[in-house]
């Protein structure tokens, strides 16, 4: 299955076996990572499980629903160009190797 | 079933509302999920087994046998598991999610607080729980409903019977009576907002259930706006009030805000961690499964005890002081699974975009009454009873 690597502030990196068909949130918490927590468990209700995905894979992600987008204007940590909600991105092949952020706050 | 004496034995009601935290301090520490005969349920109350037993719905359901709520409200979406649950909460969400609540609600939310403001300011002082909190958070919920004739006094009466059946626990006749009044009273003007909303849809929660794709029957609608009035009128008001007296009682925390306005959402935070407004939820096992080392039986009834977790000292460093600048920060009050919180993006506006900043920047020199203390109650909802204040008209 995939590695996805999940980037903390300070620098340091959890590389996480991400399931093929998984969502990319469930596949943070199992691991887990800290810092996404999910709180609604998945369903694009509570913007807790944020993270900013490198750009070169920007054409990799699924495209992104009215709903996501919608809450990305609520998460804790400012909203970029690479913002996505990890529960909304089902892992692929073609994510292998690809980095994500993990943002300061959650909640 | 024989057993052990527990460590929830001893705990009494009359305690837990004048101050439940020395019993969930020793309940963390002694027996984390302990059976409490004063509440005739299993007491949840480490931070760490709520968020795993929020993972599992399906074995720790919200359907709950012999519900109050069920009885005062009709089923409403909060007892409803699984796909029957779902569709409920799909129809109604699209008013409530952050971009409606920025572009549309907070300007309006701003007049309510304004208009209120006028009517008190040159006063010099005010209990800012009755002339503020409460009026401001009913104003708000109504408008948020779709409930264009409702006075603010009945929606707020509404609020008070239906909550307090919900809790008649000790079948208190009288109470039965007034909740089945405001029952009446929120049927009647559901039906009229339905007339009005049919023809023409506005951004508004019975408007969003009557208009959803899978629309939500007449019968579904009240009974869910009777649980929105139970959970949207009291836990704003009691955050913006509990919060207000912790940010009144550490001058520099709201100093702090007021030269940095992004931590005013910080300190809301930080509140709802502090005093989680709805302290304790039910839950129903739906088979045997072991919890925080202890083994509850199928259809063992649970109080998932968040005003707990958010002092559990595993996660939160001296847990009972309130801290906005605290480094961690998961609490976890909104709930959590599929029935997290649906107003949590517009409590946290109303209180944190708009009262606070409000209050500070128009009443001068705001600051506690030094002759009216401040009294608390509650252990189900918990917050400040009165917030008496003093400012330089």
């Amino acid at each position: 299955m995939p590695n996805v690597n999940f980037r903390h502030r300070d620098g340091s990196i959890d590389v996480v076996d991400a399931p093929l068909g998984s969502s990319l949130m469930s596949a943070a918490i199992k691991h887990p990572v800290d810092g996404i927590i999910a709180e609604c468990g998945g369903n694009a209700m509570c913007a807790t499980c944020h993270v900013y995905v490198d750009a070169a894979f920007g054409d990799r992600l699924p495209p992104m629903a009215e709903e996501e987008d919608e809450m990305l204007d609520g998460t804790a940590s400012a909203r970029t160009e690479r913002s996505r909600l990890s529960c909304q991105i089902v892992v692929t092949e073609e994510m292998a190797g690809m980095t994500v952020d993990v943002p300061a706050d959650q909640v | 079933m024989t057993r052990a004496i527990g460590a929830g034995d001893d705990i009494t009601l009359t305690e837990l509302w004048a101050d439940p935290y020395p019993a969930y301090a020793k309940l963390r520490q002694d027996e984390p999920v302990a059976w409490v005969p004063a509440v005739n349920r299993y007491l949840v109350t480490k931070h760490r087994d709520i968020v795993a037993l929020e993972r599992r719905p399906e074995i720790f359901s919200a359907d709950e046998t012999g519900s109050l709520m069920k009885r005062v409200m009709g089923h409403t979406m909060l007892r409803k598991d699984g796909p029957a649950h779902d569709r409920e909460r799909t129809g109604a969400e699209a008013p409530m999610r952050p971009r409606p609540v920025r572009d549309h609600w907070t300007p309006l939310f701003q007049k309510t607080a304004d208009d209120l403001i006028d009517g008190f300011a040159e006063r010099g002082e005010a209990d800012l729980f009755r002339d503020f909190a409460g009026p401001f958070a009913a104003l708000n919920l109504a408008m948020m409903l779709g409930f264009d004739d409702v006075a603010a006094a009945d929606l707020q009466e509404w609020s008070q019977a239906l909550m307090d059946g919900t809790g008649n626990y000790g079948d208190v006749e009288a109470v039965w009576r007034r909740a089945e009044a405001a029952g009446a009273g929120v049927d009647q003007a559901v039906l009229r907002a339905v007339e009005r909303l049919g023809a023409q849809p506005r951004p508004s929660l019975i408007s969003a259930m009557l208009h959803a794709g899978d629309p939500l029957s007449v019968d579904e609608i009240r009974a869910n706006v009777k649980m929105f009035i139970g959970g949207g009128l009291n836990e704003p008001r009691d955050s913006l009030a509990t919060g207000l007296y912790a940010l009144l009682c550490h001058p520099d925390q709201a100093q702090a805000c007021i030269d940095d306005p992004a931590l005013w959402r910080r300190a809301f935070e930080e509140t709802i961690r502090w005093v989680a407004p709805i302290g304790m939820y039910p839950r129903q096992t739906t088979q045997e499964v072991e919890l925080g080392g202890t083994v509850l039986p199928a259809r063992a009834k649970l109080g998932i005890v968040l005003a707990s977790a958010g002092r559990d000292e595993d996660v939160f460093d001296h847990p009972d002081d309130f801290d906005l600048r605290r480094k961690a920060t998961h609490h976890i009050s909104f709930g959590g699974g599929p029935h997290y919180c649906l107003g949590s993006f517009a409590a946290r506006a109303e209180v944190s975009q708009v009262a606070w900043p409000t209050l500070f920047r128009r009443l001068r020199n705001l600051r506690l009454d030094p002759d009216n203390p401040v009294r608390w109650g509650g252990w189900v909802f918990r917050g400040v009873l009165n917030l008496p204040v003093r400012w330089d008209p």
